[in-house]
Formats: structure tokens, sequence, C-alpha cells
């Protein structure tokens, strides 16, 4: 028996047009303002607009959709241009240097014509060096111009010492953030990830020192990111990437999965693989066999993954604009906890949540600390 | 059917249940609240508005809601949200109104890009526009508003919507906001202009809004290309005068001046560079109205 799609009506409107986008020549009115709406939420109003311009659908559609699609992709192609304008600019501070730059994510996506670039709205630039390098970066880029935000005493430790980045760095003329990374997930967490293969494996793009991860460990970044860094708060677009890379890695090359699996035992990283095949099966229907990720080292448990069944695509997907609903806020605060528990240990964790929550009482206090 | 054809009633209903629907422009608002002072103001504020069906697409969710402040828990409070987001903190609820034509103005200029949006006001008279582009000083929603009582229709105060490909302006009658000093001028100098409650301690001091006259909601489908560029600046004392400005200086006001000229690049370049040589472009300084407005007849009268 067909099992019943139980989803609430808005989630299964936003689903059936990613999975399905020729679908949405059929829509009325009305579901077209509120796929509007939830597609700004998830920030996928650009991606859809590339796939509707790529199956030349971006006028069969009623005008004022095709008018906020079409602003959306303006937005995103700028802000594309402006982070890849951002890498040559930090290419150029760095020149002469012979510092390996292995370029992480949106912009990784881009330099590698990915199909879930199009359209991707990505605002900052993401970058993984050697710790060893950190610093002579860090110092590389203050002194072409390059700042750090002004941060409170706290925040500022809070990355030197428990965080995988520095932090961003901005450049006052321009508006894009650079995000430094030594390693791809919290020193503090409960996983632990060693760089260095990571690095090892990267690919190199172009001829200036530019690389980026190889297809099987951009692959695992984005599983990472999405269960292990991340809180999953409207993280759908992340899902996306990952069943989009998933897709496009396993056409291009045979054994693609097979070695993803190969992969995420010797790094250890079975955890966050498994959930993002699950859930990409689940929500975005990918292609992936049943059984693939049984061959997984680390699984989580059977208790886990009852509680993630149900919290993960109420956090994922986005809340009704006007309706939002009580249960998925508990999820949503529930993966909160989760993903700060997986990066700190509990006797660093309940000081810095606490503080934060001191913050959004006295949000002033955390100016006079300066 | 328009806002003024609903009893105080139903529209009551509509705004504190799924959202008052109305098109102004080429866009259509969905706004939502249960404050009965802004309910009220609205009630006439927006009474020439036209009712949009539940079948259109509307663009922007805006909502005021009551907020209560743990710091401040007897002081009444309201903040704006847009599709159930709110993107400022909250202010005193006497500041309904201006916050919410502000937030609708930011969400215009944050999301829309398939237009080229100018920061100026836009007035048409003999079927052409006249742009009056802001720059510090130049007061252009207190000289829109008197022209807009004096023959020109409103497209806008604040926005300049160009359609980058045909050069068409597109109307988008709001209310406008006065400012200070500007409201004392206009009550006297058009005691027939509609205004709403004077508003003060915003980030711009007191703000008092113009009512847009009922013919330009109603022709706010009417687009219209532009004829004259006129940059105005309100000086105390000053002689009139109104000299002609080079199409580079009027190139980079302009240019640097607009909401998503960065954003939409070539397109924009294209776009401003042909503007500019289609348009007689001047430089207005004035202390009085009925000298300006004379002198901006004049030039729009051929």
């Amino acid at each position: 028996m067909a099992k019943v799609d139980t989803r609430p009506d808005h989630h299964r409107l936003l689903l059936e047009t990613i999975v399905q986008p020729a679908s949405l020549t059929g829509y009325d009115n009305r579901q077209w303002e509120l796929l509007l709406r939830l597609a700004r939420r998830a920030q996928l109003s650009g991606y859809l607009a590339a796939k509707l311009e790529k199956d030349g659908l971006l006028d069969s559609i009623p005008a004022r959709a095709s008018n906020l699609l079409r602003s959306s992709l303006i937005q995103a192609r700028k802000q594309q241009q402006s982070v890849s304008w951002e890498l040559n600019r930090v290419m150029w501070a760095l020149d002469g240097q012979e510092i390996p730059v292995i370029v992480l994510k949106g912009m990784a996506y881009l330099l590698q014509d990915l199909p879930n670039a199009p359209g991707r709205m990505f605002a900052d630039l993401d970058l993984l060096v050697s710790k060893e390098n950190l610093g002579q970066i860090e110092s590389s880029l203050l002194k072409k111009g390059w700042q750090h935000h002004a941060l409170t005493d706290y925040d500022e430790r809070y990355y030197r010492e428990w965080s995988h980045e520095i932090p961003a760095l901005v450049h006052p003329e321009r508006s894009v953030e650079v995000d430094v990374h030594h390693t791809l997930s919290s020193p503090l967490g409960k996983l632990k990830i060693d760089p260095l293969p990571f690095r090892e494996a990267a690919v190199k793009v172009k001829d200036a020192g530019i690389y980026v991860l190889s297809p099987e460990d951009m692959v695992l970044h984005c599983a990472v990111n999405l269960f292990q860094n991340n809180e999953l708060a409207d993280d759908l677009r992340h899902l996306l990437d990952f069943h989009e890379m998933m897709l496009f890695f396993s056409s291009q090359q045979p054994f693609f999965q097979q070695k993803l699996i190969e992969r995420a035992n010797q790094l250890g990283l079975g955890n966050p693989l498994f959930y993002s095949l699950y859930f990409s099966r689940l929500l975005l229907r990918s292609a992936i066999p049943d059984d693939l990720e049984k061959q997984l080292d680390r699984q989580p448990g059977w208790l886990a993954r009852r509680v993630m069944h149900h919290c993960v695509p109420l956090a994922l997907l986005p809340q009704h604009p006007d309706h939002p609903s009580r249960m998925a806020g508990y999820a949503r605060m529930w993966l909160y906890w989760r993903s700060h528990w997986l990066r700190m240990p509990l006797y660093r964790l309940v000081p810095h949540l606490a503080y934060k929550f001191y913050l959004s009482v006295f949000p002033a206090r955390a100016e006079t600390s300066k | 059917m328009k806002v003024e054809q609903l009893s105080l009633d139903i529209f009551h209903t509509l705004i504190t249940g799924s959202g008052l629907r109305v098109k102004a422009g080429p866009f259509n608002l969905s706004i939502q609240t249960c404050l009965p002072s802004l309910i009220d103001q609205l009630y006439r504020m927006y009474s020439h508005y036209s009712l949009v069906d539940e079948t259109e697409i509307a663009e922007f969710h805006v909502r005021i809601i009551p907020k209560h402040s743990i710091r401040r828990p007897l002081a009444q409070f309201i903040q704006f949200q847009i599709d159930g987001r709110s993107p400022f903190p909250p202010v005193p609820a006497k500041q309904a109104l201006a916050t919410l034509e502000w937030g609708i103005n930011l969400a215009i200029a944050m999301r829309i890009n398939h237009l080229l949006l100018f920061h100026s006001a836009a007035v048409e008279r003999n079927g052409h526009v006249l742009l009056l582009p802001a720059w510090p000083g130049s007061g252009k929603t207190t000289l829109c508003t008197a022209l807009i009582h004096r023959g020109y229709r409103l497209f806008s105060d604040e926005f300049g919507l160009m359609d980058p490909q045909s050069g068409e302006f597109f109307p988008l009658p709001r209310l406008m906001p006065l400012k200070n000093q500007s409201i004392g001028v206009i009550r006297d100098y058009l005691p027939e202009a509609v205004l709403g409650p004077e508003i003060p301690g915003t980030l711009k001091g007191t703000v008092a809004h113009v009512r847009p006259p009922q013919e330009s909601i109603e022709r706010a489908d009417e687009t219209a290309k532009p004829r004259w560029i006129v940059f105005p600046k309100w000086s105390a004392g000053a002689a009139l005068r109104l000299e002609s400005l080079p199409q580079s200086e009027a190139f980079l006001l302009l240019a640097t001046n607009a909401f998503n000229y960065e954003v939409l690049g070539e397109t924009a370049f294209d776009a401003v560079t042909s503007l500019v040589r289609n348009c007689e472009c001047r430089k207005l300084v004035y202390s009085d109205f009925d000298s300006a407005l004379a002198a901006l007849d004049e030039l729009t009268d051929g």
C-alpha cells in the first residue's frame, strides 16, 4: 500500500516544485503566492528562477511571479559576481606566497559549474587553509585592507579558541565576508575531523593556486555542515546541494557512490552522511539505492533515527509564513540544542547559551563590553 | 472596488483577518494588523486604493503586531513583519503608520530588481515624466507634494521605477512622508492636502503623511516615458535658478543614488545612459513654491 503523505500542504507544494519544476506551470495564483513566499524563506527563489529559465518556462508563468523570480535571479547573479571578485582579490593579496587555498561551499560549486550553482544565493567566501598558514593569510589580508568586524571580547575568544574559523574578514570597499577555516568542524566537537586528508585530496581548478575539495569530500563536507555544524532551520537549500551533487557526480563517475561510502568510513563521517542520504531520499526523492547507507561503519541508533525522522523535515522545510506550527518550533529548538551539543562539551555549552540568552534580553550590553 | 466603498466594519474584518489586499502601482500588498489606531488611520489614508482579488498574486505580505518589551512592560510597542519575519526592532506604537510605510518601501527596494529603482520623486505632466532625484537637502517629497496639488500626476515621491528594456516609468503612488518643518509649510501652502496624524520621535523626526490624490491612484496603470530630470535644492532666501546640468553629472548623481544600480550592473549602465541622453537635465535652486512651480510649468509646457 502506498504511504499517505501527511506533510502539511505548504511543504508538499515546495517539495513538488523542486522535484518537478515543470509542474508549476499548472499552479493557480494562490499556489504561486504561497510558493513565492516559501521559496524566498528557503532562499531558493534564485535557484527556482534559474531552473525555469533553463527550461524556457519563465515566460509561461504569471507575470508577477516571473518578475519576482527574475528579481531574485538578478540578485543571485550579482552576489556570485561579488564573491568571485572577492576571491580574485584574495588571490591578489596572497600573490607569490605559495599558500594553497581551498575554496569551499557556494564559490566552489560555482567554480566547477555544478548544477546547484545557477541562481544559488550566497554572500560569503569560505576558504580552507592549513593551521600553519592561518596567521600568514590573516596578516596578509589585514595588510591589504581587509578588516575584522568589531567583536566583543567574548566573541573574539569564541572564534580563536573554540571555533573552526577565524573571525570574518571584510574589505571596507566591498561587503563580502571572507571566512578562513583551518578545519571543517568545531575543534571542541564530539566528532573530530582531521582536515589533512581533505587538503591532500583537494583538486586544482585554476593555475593561480586555487583548489576545491575532491567530489567525495565536497559531498561529505556538505553533509557535515548539515548534520554536524548547522542548526538545520530553513536549511533545505543545503540538502538540495547534497542531492544535486549526488546526482551529478554519480552520473559523471560510475563508482562514485561506492567511493563516497569508503571515504566516509575512512574519515569516520558515517553519521552525517547517513542522515544526508536518508533525508535527501525522503524529501527530494533522490535516486539513491535504498541500502547504500547500510554500508556505513557508523550509523545513528534507532532512537536517534526515529526522533530525527520526525524533527528534521519540520526544521529543514520553511514554516508557513502566516501560520507557524508550534510543533515545528519545538523541533527546531531541539535541533538547535543538538547542534550545540555536538559542537561543544556541556561545561562550555551551558555558559555559552546563557550568555547568548542574556544578550537577547539586554542587547546593549554587547556593545558596552567592547 | 475601492477601500472607501467598504464599511469600517468590513475593512476591520479584512485587515484583522487574512489581510487587506490593495494595489499599489505595479505591486499588490497584503496588510494585516490588529492595532485599532492604525486601522483607523489606514481606513482614511488608503481610501482611494483599489482592492485586490484573492485570486491575484500579492508580492508583499506585511503586518504590524503589538510587542511587549521585557525591560519596559508598561509601554506600548509594535513591530513590523514581512512574511512573518521582523527585520527591525520594535518601536513605540504611535509610530505604526510611519513604520508600515517605511517597511513596505524597504521591502520594495530590497526585493525588486526586474525594474531599475531610482531614489527619486517622479511626476507626470503633458504625458511625460519629470524626475526629481534625491540629493542632500533636495526636499523632493515637499516639492513633489506641491506639484501634485498643482496639476501634476503623482508617480512616486520615493521611487523612479524604470523598465530598463522599454525605458517606461511605472507609477507607484503611496503615502508621502513630510518631515519636520515641511509639515507646517505644506499645511500653509496647500490647505487642501489631506494629511495623516503627526508622528513625533521617528528616526527622521516628526513625520506626517500626505494622502496621494485620487486621480493619481486611479491612473496608476498608465506608464510614461521621462523627458525632464530636475535636481531640486531648497535654500532659504535664494533667488530662483533653473540651470542646465551636464549629462555626465546627471548620470553620476542618478546612478550613485539608485537602489539597485550595482545589482543590475551593465543593464543599469545602459538604461541610465539612454535616460540622461533622452532627457533635459536641470538643477533647480528655489526658496518659494510659486516661483519654482512657475519655472517647472514653463519647462514642462513644451
